[in-house]
């Protein structure tokens, strides 16, 4: 049973696609995982159509009209055979199969500490880096705060913090405002994704020297 | 306030013409939904790049094209035909934002939006959604302005809550909180 979700005001972004897409993506990806945001989604949308209904209707010239007119004929985009370009039984959710189409363990895992370990997947316009992270099970990740925004969704296994435990599906939302010290839970490991807006800052006193080498990786 | 005759008129006329288009591929048909959307569509484009005839019409061609296309797969029961050529057109927006790198990124939107298709969708499920399309459509029209022009800006402009904050010169978190009112009141969300 999911237990967190996005904030209301983000689903609405979400529905009206006004989210970088490094956030969209964390977004979508828990709505596979949970009914109740993909219904709230759908009727979102109805709000996004009601607005688009209410629009002074802009003047549309003949050339236009003629133009699609004159496509009509030709071939549908549905008579298109798709073939799917990964194992329909995968584990992985569909919007996170254009970077993970075999398997968690088939990324390019790095090791951050004895603990951790990431995989990047693609950094967004915004400077917003979309990653993966592995995490031992009863391990833990120093106490941070974050200079940025950072979304994550667990897949698998889980994790806890001063706020709360979380499980796969979970979507959780943390802001500069809040410090907090994850760990893995004991029974399992635990892959989630990850998108953070800015590198996120230690404030551990024997941690701290990190800082300089996470920002670098940042950029990266 | 309540739903105009004319509007209940109007939905049931654009779902028709959508089956007939579906099923006989009738161009009639397809016209009376271009002269509904397509001059929308040019308007919602513009809210998000005033003064670009060019996009617009590219937009509003490449929406109507799908329109045609993709008639088989709308679902009248899940939705009115606003709200699914609005889920096209935002769907094409972010495409284009992507093509013209302001968006630079590798992440394809296709899949992100793409609804879990039900296989016998629940009968309560589409009463709840008729129930939810008729309150936003009277709410829309009842909401406080400084929470529609919120709300305005991230559906049409696709503004986000930093760029709305910025631009109307408020706080983030009270761009934030008008939202979560307006969606409070228009009673959008299912209960947790």
């Amino acid at each position: 049973m999911v237990e967190h979700h996005p904030a209301p005001e983000l689903l609405a972004a979400f529905s009206a696609g006004s989210l970088p897409l490094g956030h969209a993506l964390c977004v979508g990806v828990h709505t596979e995982y949970c009914n109740e945001c993909q219904v709230n989604v759908q009727r979102l949308n109805k709000l996004g159509g009601q607005f688009f209904e209410d629009l002074q209707p802009a003047s549309i010239s003949e050339n236009l009209r003629d133009s699609v007119f004159s496509m009509l004929d030709d071939t549908p985009e549905s008579e298109q055979i798709i073939v799917p370009t990964t194992k329909q039984n995968s584990d992985i959710p569909r919007s996170l199969r254009q970077f993970i189409p075999e398997s968690y363990d088939a990324l390019p895992w790095e090791r951050v500490t004895p603990s951790i370990e990431t995989a990047k997947l693609c950094v967004d316009t915004n400077g917003a880096r979309v990653e993966m992270l592995r995490i031992k099970p009863g391990g833990n990740i120093a106490t941070h705060t974050h200079t940025g925004d950072e979304f994550t969704m667990v897949l698998e296994g889980g994790f806890s913090d001063e706020s709360g435990i979380y499980l796969a599906g979970d979507f959780v939302f943390k802001d500069g405002k809040h410090k907090h010290r994850p760990m893995a839970t004991k029974d399992a490991r635990c892959i989630c994704l990850s998108v953070t807006d800015a590198p996120i800052a230690f404030t551990g006193f024997f941690t701290r020297w990190l800082n300089p080498l996470l920002k670098k990786g940042h950029m990266r | 306030m309540t739903n105009t005759e004319s509007d209940i008129e109007t939905r049931a006329v654009l779902k028709d013409c959508m089956a007939k288009v579906a099923q006989q591929r009738d161009k009639q048909a397809f016209a009376q939904l271009f002269d509904h959307f397509a001059p929308l569509l040019r308007a919602y484009s513009l809210a998000h790049e005033p003064g670009s005839a060019l996009v617009a019409d590219e937009l509003a061609q490449e929406v109507m094209i799908k329109v045609w296309n993709k008639a088989h797969t709308y679902k009248p029961q899940v939705a009115a035909v606003n709200t699914w050529v609005f889920t096209l057109a935002r769907n094409c927006r972010i495409d284009y934002l992507r093509r013209n790198g302001r968006y630079c990124t590798d992440i394809d939107p296709t899949e992100l939006f793409n609804d879990i298709e039900d296989d016998q969708p629940d009968p309560f499920q589409a009463i709840q959604q008729r129930r939810a399309e008729s309150r936003v459509q009277d709410g829309l029209k009842q909401l406080p302005t400084e929470q529609s022009q919120v709300l305005a800006k991230v559906y049409l402009e696709g503004k986000s809550h930093q760029e709305a904050a910025q631009e109307l010169g408020l706080p983030l978190g009270t761009v934030k909180s008008r939202v979560r009112r307006a969606l409070h009141k228009l009673e959008i969300l299912v209960k947790r």
